[in-house]
Parts: C-alpha cells; structure tokens; sequence
C-alpha cells in the first residue's frame, strides 16, 4: 500500500474526509486510496481548493455556454437547466472493465435472443422458463409485433444498462436494463471534452481509454439497418420534440452523425413507405433511429392521442420497408418484474452463468414474496415494473409512513406491478461540495451504453457515472437533483510508471 | 432540406426583423414626440399602434396611448404578439428547434441576445426611455445577420432566413409609410401642413435620413420621402429593393431562371418585382398611395402564403 503524508487529510480539499461505511471507489481505508487513484489522490491533495474551485468555475461556464442542458416541467412551461458535472473523475482500471464488458455483452446477447424468442416461435414458454401470462401482462409487450422479423434479427441496438457497487460486497450488480430509448450518452461525450479541456493535467498520470467513437459506431449500425443497401441509406433520428427533456441528447447525435433530425410531423407514410417531407417533395427514409416511446410512435396502432409520431409507421415497419431502433416491443424486456429472470435467460440461450449478478428480486405476484414484502415495507425499494427514470418508486427506509401506506394500497390492488429489492447501499466517490469547499462522500451508479450489431456488442468505455449530489441520497436520476463525473477506463491497471513502460 | 426546417429558418428571420422594425420606429418616435407635447397625444401615438397592426388589443389593456403605454405595449407586452421581446423569444424558439442545422455562433448569438432583452426591467425601461432596449435590439438583430452570414452555408437554408427577413420588411416598410403619409396628410387640416421633423423621423427610422441627403440635395419633401421608401433600388429598406431580395431568394431555392417562374411564390414575386421596377412616384400618387401600400401589403400575404403553401405545408397522398 501506498504511504500518504497525514498532513494531505488535516488540510486542502481532503480535510476532515471520511470514507465512511460504504465502499469508497478512491479509498481502500481512511487515507490510504487505491492503487489506480494514487496519483488521482496526490494531484488534487496538492491542490489549493482556491485553485479547484478555479477549475470548477470553468467547467460550469463551459456547459452553460453551449447550452448542454435538460428540462424540467415544474412550472408548466419547461425551464432549462444546466446538468451538474462533478470534476472528479471515476476510474475504472482494465481489469475490472473487462469484467463488466463480457458481463455487459453477454446480457445484450441473451435479452436479443429472448425479444426474438417472444415475438417469434416462443420456446422459451413450450420449455416452461417463464409463464406466457407474465409476458404478456408486461405494460409494455406489444402484440403487433408477434411473427414481425425486425431487420438482422437485432431488437436491442443500444442498451443503457445501469450497474451499482454494492458496498457490502464490492462487487457490481445489473439494477436495470434500458433497452427501449436509453438517453444520457450526450453527457458521456462532453463530459469528457469539458474535463480535457479545464483539467487536462488529470490525464498526465493515466492512459485513458477514448470514447468519441461511439456516433461513428452508431452510424455505421444503424447504416446497416437499410432495407435498400447502405449507400445513400436515409437515416432519421425521430425526437418527440424540442420540449423533451432529452432534447439536447438528440439534436447533438443527430449532428455527430450526419442525419437528419426529424419530429413527426416531418414523417409520412404513403403505401406502406415512409417518406420526410422536404421544401423539394417527398424523400424516402430506410432507417429511423427513434426516441419516441413506443405508445406514441403510431396513432393508427397505438395511442390515438398521439401527435409525436406517424400514422402508418407500423404498416410500414412490418411491411420491411423501414427499419426502426430500437425495435418496437423492447419495453417486455426491462419489465421489472422480468427483470428477475434474466440469469435464467442467459443459461437458457447461451448456456453460461451470468457474469454479473443482479439484486435479489421480491416478485410481488409469488404469494411468498407478496407476504414478505408488505411486512418489510419500510426496508425495501419497491418499484413499478414498467416505470423508469426514477419514477414510480418507493425508498422504504426513507419514505414518510403516508407514502409507504400510500404503495401497500397499490401493490395489494395490483401486485403484478410491483417488485421490491433491498436497499442497495452503492459504493461512493469523493465529489466536490461548493458548500465547504472540500471534498465529500458521494453516491454513483454507472451506465455503459452497449451497441449491437447482430454479430458483437460494442461498449464505449465506461459510460454515464451519475452521482447523488445530495448528502446521503441514494437517487442520481438527474431530475432529482442528481449530477453526472466523466468516467475513465484506463487501458492498465492505473499503476504509479506502468503507463510509462 | 425538410419543410419544417426551413420553415423554422423563414420565421426565424422574420421575427428577427420585425423586433428591429418595431425598435426602429418606437426609439425615433418616442424621442421626436416627446418634443412636441403641446398636440394630443392620441394623434401621434396611436399610428405607432397601428403599424403594429395591434390597434384591438391595445384597447383591451390601455385607456390612452401615450409615451408609456405605447412602449410598454410595443416593447415588453406579452399579450402583445408583435412586442419586441416577444418577437425576440420566438425569433429564439425557431433557432432552439433547428440547432442541429444552424451554426453554433447563430444559435449562441440569438440565445444571448434573447436572454439579455428578458433580463430587461419593464418598469425602470419605461422610467427611462426606451432607447436603450431598442439599440439593444437593432444591433442584435445586425449582429445575427452578420454571424448568419459569415457562418452559415449560403445554401437553401441561408435563402429561407433572407426571403423571411426580406417579406417582413416590405411589409413592414409598406405599413409604415401608410400609416404616416395618412396620419401627416390626411389628417384633419386645422392642425396645419405637416411639420417636416416628422418626415425626418420617418426616414431616420427606417436609416435612411443621411441617404435621402445624398439622393435628393433637397429639404424634406412627403413625394420625395415616399418615393425613397417604396421605389429606390439600392436602400436596404425600400420596398422594391425588399422585394428583390425576396425574388432572387425565391428563385435561388426553386432554381427557376430569369423571366420564368416554377411556382406560385416565385410567380406573385416576380410580379411584384417588375412592377416596382417601372413604376414612378407621381403614377402611385395618382392612383391613390394608400390603396397603393396597401395593395403591397396584401401582395406581401399572398406572398407567404403561397411560399407556406409550395414548401411547408404542401398536401400529400397519404
């Protein structure tokens, strides 16, 4: 272990620092980090806070400028707000990305073949893996989709799939796949840009695996998805809008790529074909990489309400005229409930053991589990099965008595949507508090963005670390006042002159 | 080039001009007035009114207009369409929703522009007048055409935002020299000929008072000042050098060549345009220069109507 100077704790931006009970990704024990952030640790342990806080600034102005933002809707007419970015990087060495790549991939692979598995001869209810009735009573199955063969036979092309460090075990668990319209890798992309360009004497220690890649990569599946060949392929990025809260996301990858941005009024369909409407008449599209929720992709199929999408899109998906990404239907496949089987899935199509483990799942539907869950209440996260984002859940140890009462009503009404977990308590990274000006304990997640072609997975290194900036919590989602840290794998173990070899 | 996009860039460029419009004629105005205090108020302010073509809703939030209310309501009112802040939020809105296909400096240029005129106070503004604001405005609208054209591809895209800009100020133009010449010679005679710092206001609003000096060698004379305002082929702000703009911006996006047209739009501009280009001050004034302007006016909405009609909202099989 590497010796520290105790005098780095009693003053700077480490004084009073306190790993506390949960697993700290910097530290090994008070004052002693880890092995790949040792030089992390010394470089801002010598830093004035003054100084760091210099750094801070530069950052914030840089994201205010470019107008990175999301929106909220608290007000009714959607205001924009600047997502915060916390300097200090989250390292990964190799070897333990490694881990969670062939974990990451193995995971795509088997929700791939599950999605054509359902949609298509469904073996997987003949040999009594699953129950045909908890498919089909996911919120999010789509029956139009039964017997459709989605181009390459890829349903999932990108997947944000959310991973926590349990402290207890140092390990990292799947929490949720997000295999329908996943969002955040914006923030990956000019996280980095942002942290190069305010500290770029950070990077002088490591060799940081690169992440720009990942709109080339994207591009070139999506090129792939052409029913009419890949030259002159029309692709689209379909965004609900400029009143999305991941507005930004959409129009910066469909700058990165090249495409064309589109709303759906820009779309239409004539015999089963789908065309944008241009100042010069009609152009036909062969690939729409869609962020619009499968409800309101066609008013003719699904909600009639909607004015995102279009009308016919559905006809001529099936028809084979248009590919969509990802492919309709996803949402049975990040079902929380089912959720619970995807280490049975890996088994039963690939025949492996999953590489990474998932949390324990208390399916409120086994009348075991729905006992045991209303009596525990108060020490579980209890969540909707077809919610994401944060939204639908209930934080046991933290929730008021009203609301727990509030969830035990609405399990009992309808336990086949609820499952509960228990409260993870996720690893920590020392992140800047303005308020002191020092450094604190914070709460992350990780969410790696997984590409896939039909033939192999492709991850950028690392993905999205989203932090709870809030002192103890444990929600980062963004719209509860969560922050986001650049995310570096390094292509070693992050060992003092290895790089330099 | 989708239909929404460049219909996102026409409207950009139109609301782009008519803040600048608006703030054109409210600071020269507001300030030649306040010197002539002794005539009713109602007789110089309410014109302003009317060029905004906002006379009803002026009436549904104010008893008179004078020097307050008509800056207020042509300024900071956002019941008020045509108010300049309001113009300036949706010139901002359309960039926001086509950022992916405008320059970033246009986009950071509008954005800052934007939040620097709703920072504005109303009320200490109209304490102290409302020449502040409107140079705000002016040079950010110059500022954007500036950056537009140094940045953006002077593609389709470019022709959109020029033919947007260009139909607002020939209908604007129109407007103003209408209201003026009815308001200055037209009105009832026992206020006496018109006062020649009126013309000199009109011409100084639009930026054309050194140019008239240089045209004319004259003093100030309302056949001169209109012919200047509706006929001169070189002044940004005539209407026939607005309408040429609106041509060729209309002809470089269909491809149509000189003497032919290949729609609607480009038809009705061309027209106007030749009949601009042989027309003669005294010819307008004896037809008439208010059913002149306002047959300009109405060619202006046909105009945009009928580009709306050939690219934006077109009807497809479906």
């Amino acid at each position: 272990m590497l010796s520290i100077p105790m005098e780095a704790l009693d003053r700077g931006l480490f004084k009073g620092y306190e790993p506390g009970d949960f697993y700290d990704e910097m530290f090994a024990s008070p004052g002693v980090p880890r092995l790949h952030y040792a030089q992390m640790f010394q470089k801002l342990a010598g830093m004035e806070p003054a100084q760091f806080e210099e750094r801070r600034k530069l950052a914030d102005l840089a994201f205010l400028l470019q107008g990175i933002t999301f929106t909220v809707y608290s007000d009714g007419r959607g205001t924009e707000r600047l997502f915060p970015f916390d300097l200090i990087p989250r390292i990964l060495p190799q070897s333990e990305w490694r881990h969670i790549e062939r974990g990451l991939a193995q995971r795509v692979v088997a929700l791939n073949l599950f999605l054509q598995d359902v949609y298509g001869k469904q073996r997987i209810f003949k040999d009594r893996q699953i129950s045909r009735s908890l498919i089909y009573s996911c919120p999010h199955f789509r029956r139009e989709m039964i017997g459709l063969e989605v181009p390459r036979g890829i349903h999932t092309h990108i997947c944000g799939i959310d991973l926590v460090r349990d402290s207890k075990t140092g390990e990292f668990y799947v929490l949720e796949d997000n295999v329908r319209t996943p969002s955040g890798i914006s923030y990956v992309l000019e996280n980095r840009l942002v942290m190069t360009r305010t500290f770029p004497d950070a990077f002088q220690d490591y060799e940081v695996l690169p992440v720009d890649h990942y709109p080339a990569e994207l591009s070139r599946i999506l090129h792939s998805l052409s029913p009419h060949g890949e030259d002159d392929a029309q692709i689209v990025l379909l965004t609900p809008g400029i009143f999305n809260s991941a507005y930004f996301e959409h129009s910066f990858l469909a700058q990165q790529m090249g495409i064309e941005l589109v709303e759906g009024r820009d779309l239409v369909v004539d015999g089963d074909v789908v065309f944008t409407k241009t100042i010069h008449g009609l152009k036909r599209v062969d690939v729409i990489y869609r962020r619009v929720d499968d409800e309101f992709l066609d008013g003719l199929n699904f909600r009639t309400d909607s004015l995102l999408g279009v009308p016919g899109l559905m006809g001529a998906y099936r028809a084979g005229n248009v590919a969509l990404a990802n492919a309709v239907g996803n949402g049975v496949a990040d079902d929380k409930a089912i959720y619970a089987y995807v280490p049975a899935f890996i088994r039963y199509y690939l025949g492996e053991e999953p590489v990474l483990r998932s949390v324990d799942t208390y399916l409120c539907t086994r009348p075991d589990d729905y006992a045991y869950v209303l009596e525990h209440l108060g020490e579980l996260v209890v969540k909707a099965v077809g919610e994401s984002g944060g939204y639908g859940m209930l934080m046991g140890p933290t929730a008021s008595q009203a609301k727990i009462e509030e969830f035990r009503r609405a399990i009992v009404a309808n336990p086949r949507n609820y499952v509960a977990q228990p409260v993870i308590p996720l690893s920590r990274v020392p992140s800047y508090n303005p308020a002191t000006g020092g450094m604190a304990g914070r709460h992350v997640d990780l969410r790696p963005y997984c590409l896939y072609d039909g033939q192999k997975v492709t991850i950028v290194p690392g993905g999205l670390t989203r932090v709870a900036l809030q002192p103890n919590s444990l929600v980062v989602n963004s719209s509860q006042g969560g922050g986001s840290k650049d995310t570096w794998v390094l292509r070693g173990e992050g060992l003092r002159g290895e790089e330099a070899n | 080039m989708l239909s929404r996009i460049a219909d996102s860039l026409f409207w950009l460029g139109r609301y782009i001009e008519r803040a600048e419009y608006t703030a054109r004629i409210l600071d020269v105005n507001y300030h030649m007035l306040l010197e002539q205090s002794q005539q009713p108020y109602r007789l110089h302010w309410e014109p302003l009114i009317a060029m905004a073509g906002e006379q009803e809703r002026f009436r549904q939030f104010y008893e008179e207009a004078n020097a307050q209310t008509s800056f207020e309501f042509l300024a900071f009112r956002a019941e008020n369409p045509s108010s300049i802040v309001e113009c300036i939020a949706k010139a901002r809105e359309n960039a926001r929703t086509i950022r992916d296909r405008i320059s970033r400096e246009m986009w950071e240029d509008i954005n800052g522009l934007y939040h620097t005129v709703t920072r504005f106070d109303a009320a200490e503004e109209i304490a102290t007048g409302p020449h502040r604001i409107c140079e705000t405005v002016k040079f950010g609208s110059h500022r954007f055409h500036g950056v537009t054209d140094a940045t953006l591809p002077h593609d389709e895209g470019w022709e959109f935002l020029r033919v947007g800009w260009a139909l607002e100020r020939q209908e604007m133009t129109a407007r103003l020299v209408d209201v003026q010449y009815h308001n200055l010679l037209d009105g009832p005679a026992h206020l006496g000929p018109p006062d020649k710092h009126q013309w000199m206001a009109v011409l100084k609003s639009v930026g054309a008072y050194e140019a008239y000096h240089r045209q004319y060698h004259a003093t100030i004379e309302p056949e001169r000042v209109a012919e200047m305002l509706i006929l001169h082929p070189q002044h940004p702000r005539s209407i026939r050098f607005s309408t040429n703009e609106v041509h060729s911006g209309l002809r470089a996006i269909s491809g149509s060549h000189t003497g032919s047209y290949a729609n609607e739009a480009d038809r009705l501009a061309g027209k106007a345009l030749e009949r601009l280009r042989y027309e003669k001050i005294d010819e307008i004034f004896k037809q008439g220069l208010h059913a002149y302007l306002d047959g300009v006016q109405q060619m202006s909405a046909a105009i945009g109507e009928a580009i709306a009609r050939t690219y934006f909202y077109y009807r497809v099989a479906a």
